[in-house]
């Protein structure tokens, strides 16, 4: 760690109002992530056997706190907070308007927020982060879910004024990179929740208040899973923002090329919808043709992952290289490994590797019988969510926060960042370990303890679930030692200015093509590739509807 | 633009890398097969 304030002079800042509405959005993410934390370490104790609920809570309720805290909440709050500091830094200070607009969006999600969560507190709504039917949850608690999405939206919109009034101002130039990356993820954003959208307005209100006695279930689940998988590359996509635009600032190189990397993302926007059956393989009522084309479409994203993958690899051995680094990994040794900046976002792209290996069996058709509604799916998104995106989302707070409050990062809490995520990394080693090999012994996820009448298949998992225990207990740290960080940053470091880093593009790289920012024509693709994929199946669900069903309160 | 260097950069530890992540989807992908073969 160098001279990340004695440079400080001549960085842009971006402006006090907009940081005050980007903190905003971070601050609920981090209360999120101290209740959504504290349920996760109940969990895994109660699953351990060791470990009964007090004052009649149940399991079912913290699971519930759980995935909605972490999975909705903390993520859209924290991109969010860090999608408008990125595109103010960027694209310019907000206008009034845009700021204005920006608060409603905030405002809208977070009266959402607090009705969903009262539902839950009160055992109203434990029907998990996927609030999959029959279980039915009080109406509010999906009213809160609808606020959540309509304010994301009106939010999201703010960042795009801003994108479009750019583009205006300066035609036919390419526009910023990192808010050309705000924009597509927004574009997939609002496209995607327009399914959960359809699924809350118009089956899971109208049901939970009475007004229709039944759901279609599978409906209701496609809906979901239409919006489900895209939410998984909303959450991605900040943290290959950070991966493509920041790191290479921080590690002293340049941007590969600015052309790889707005195509990956445009791949990402049109591959990312289409594929939501890879999350029903198992279901009835869908056509194997149209699962299989699903599966394929899924497969695509893997090209964009691995041009990721390049593009970043290249970024740290140019660097090396320009550096003195010999040898064919010589680079490797010469990044920044004491930078926390650097080290805990690369933590998480290293995750990567296994979690989107990982990604490529549970897709595989017939394959994802192995490890259906087991619980190494829920290892699975520990690693992609709760290790990669997150871990990269904590190295950008340990930036982004001191750029907004005007502190810096001293030495000593750049080191107990390094070593939060060197405790994150040994927790969540054991706990996504343990999950994934008991999964393939075929332990169920999503379910309380139990002895299942003394059998002795599930006497097996019991060493695994104290294993989870123990890694969940260790991850749990990780999260006390982060809040220490982030309070620090917050109100007590030291005042000063912290840079914001935004790359530049090597003198390599060729000139970007603008056609890669031709709106009409991606998402045209984009949605042509939707209806493809979901016409026809739909049109079949609807028409040959399975009988609906009531509602179930089974907790 | 700036004017385009004559020499490329040198990437071959990027190659080495992109390879070795593709080897290892690959390696997990077809143990995972395996089992599916094993058990259906
Ligand atoms: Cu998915």
């Amino acid at each position: 760690m160098t001279t990340v304030t004695e440079k400080a002079k001549g960085f842009i800042q971006v402006d006090k109002r907009d940081a005050k509405l980007a903190l905003a959005h971070i601050y609920v993410a981090f209360i999120a992530l101290f209740i959504g934390g504290l349920c996760g370490l109940l969990q895994v104790l109660v699953r351990s056997g060791q470990f009964t609920l007090p004052w009649g809570i149940t399991y079912y309720q913290i699971l519930t706190v759980h995935g909605v805290l972490l999975g909705l909440i903390l993520t859209t709050y924290f991109i969010f907070g860090f999608q408008i500091a990125a595109v103010s830094r960027t694209a310019g200070t907000l206008t009034d308007k845009q700021r204005s607009i920006g608060w409603i969006g905030f405002w809208t999600m977070t009266a959402g927020t607090v009705a969903a969560s009262i539902m839950v507190l009160l055992n109203e709504a434990s029907v998990l982060y996927t609030f999959y039917a029959p279980l039915q949850a009080h109406w509010i608690f999906y009213v809160g879910m609808a606020l959540v999405v309509v304010g994301s939206w009106i939010g999201g919109i703010a960042q795009i004024m801003k994108y479009v009034e750019w583009r205006k101002a300066n035609p036919g130039q390419p526009s910023p990179l990192i808010t050309f990356m705000v924009v597509v993820n927004l574009a997939m954003w609002i496209i995607c929740s327009l399914g959960v959208a359809v699924e809350v307005v118009f089956q899971l209100i109208p049901w939970s208040l009475g007004w229709v006695d039944k759901i279609d279930v599978l409906l209701s689940r496609t809906l979901f899973w239409y919006f489900g998988h895209p939410l998984v590359y909303f959450w991605l996509l900040p943290a290959y923002m950070v991966w493509y635009v920041v790191i290479p600032k921080i590690i002293g190189g340049k941007i590969f090329s600015d052309a790889l990397a707005r195509l990956s993302f445009m791949l990402f926007l049109i591959f990312s919808i289409p594929v939501g059956f890879h999350h029903q393989l198992t279901e009835p009522g869908i056509d194997s043709f149209w699962k299989y084309l699903q599966v394929v479409l899924t497969m695509m994203v893997v090209i964009p992952s691995l041009l990721t993958a390049f593009s970043l690899f290249a970024s740290f051995e140019i660097r090396g290289r320009e550096l003195g680094a010999k040898g064919v990994f010589g680079w490797f040794k010469k990044l920044p490994w004491k930078d926390a900046r650097f080290v805990v976002p690369f933590i998480g792209m290293a995750a990567f590797i296994p979690a989107g290996a990982g990604g490529i069996i549970n897709a595989s058709h017939q394959m994802n019988q192995i490890i259906h509604n087991t619980i190494w799916v829920t290892g699975h998104f520990h690693l992609t969510l709760a290790t990669t995106v997150v871990l990269t989302f904590f190295g950008a707070a340990y930036w982004l926060i001191p750029h907004l409050t005007g502190r810096i990062l001293t030495k000593q809490m750049n080191h107990l960042a390094i070593i939060q995520a060197i405790v994150w990394t040994v927790g969540m080693s054991i706990m996504s370990g343990a999950m994934h090999i008991v999964g393939l012994f075929g332990a169920p996820r999503r379910s309380d303890f139990s002895t299942y009448g003394g059998s002795e298949q599930a006497a097996d998992w019991i060493p695994y679930q104290i294993a989870q225990a123990v890694g969940g207990t260790i991850l749990f740290i990780g999260i006390i030692l982060v809040l220490y960080i982030v309070a620090h940053l917050l109100w007590f470091a030291p005042k000063g200015k912290t840079e914001f880093p935004i790359g530049e593009v090597s003198e390599h790289a060729e000139k970007t093509p603008m056609v890669l920012e031709n709106w009409k024509i991606w998402l045209t693709i984009c949605i042509l590739l939707i209806l493809f994929a979901y016409t026809i199946p739909v049109i079949d669900m609807i028409q040959n509807a399975p009988p609906g069903s009531k509602g179930y309160k089974l907790w | 633009m700036s004017k385009k260097q004559e020499k490329e950069p040198e990437l071959k530890g990027t190659l080495y890398s992109v390879l070795f992540i593709g080897t290892f989807i690959l390696v997990t992908w077809f143990m995972a097969f395996y089992l599916f073969i094993d058990r259906f």
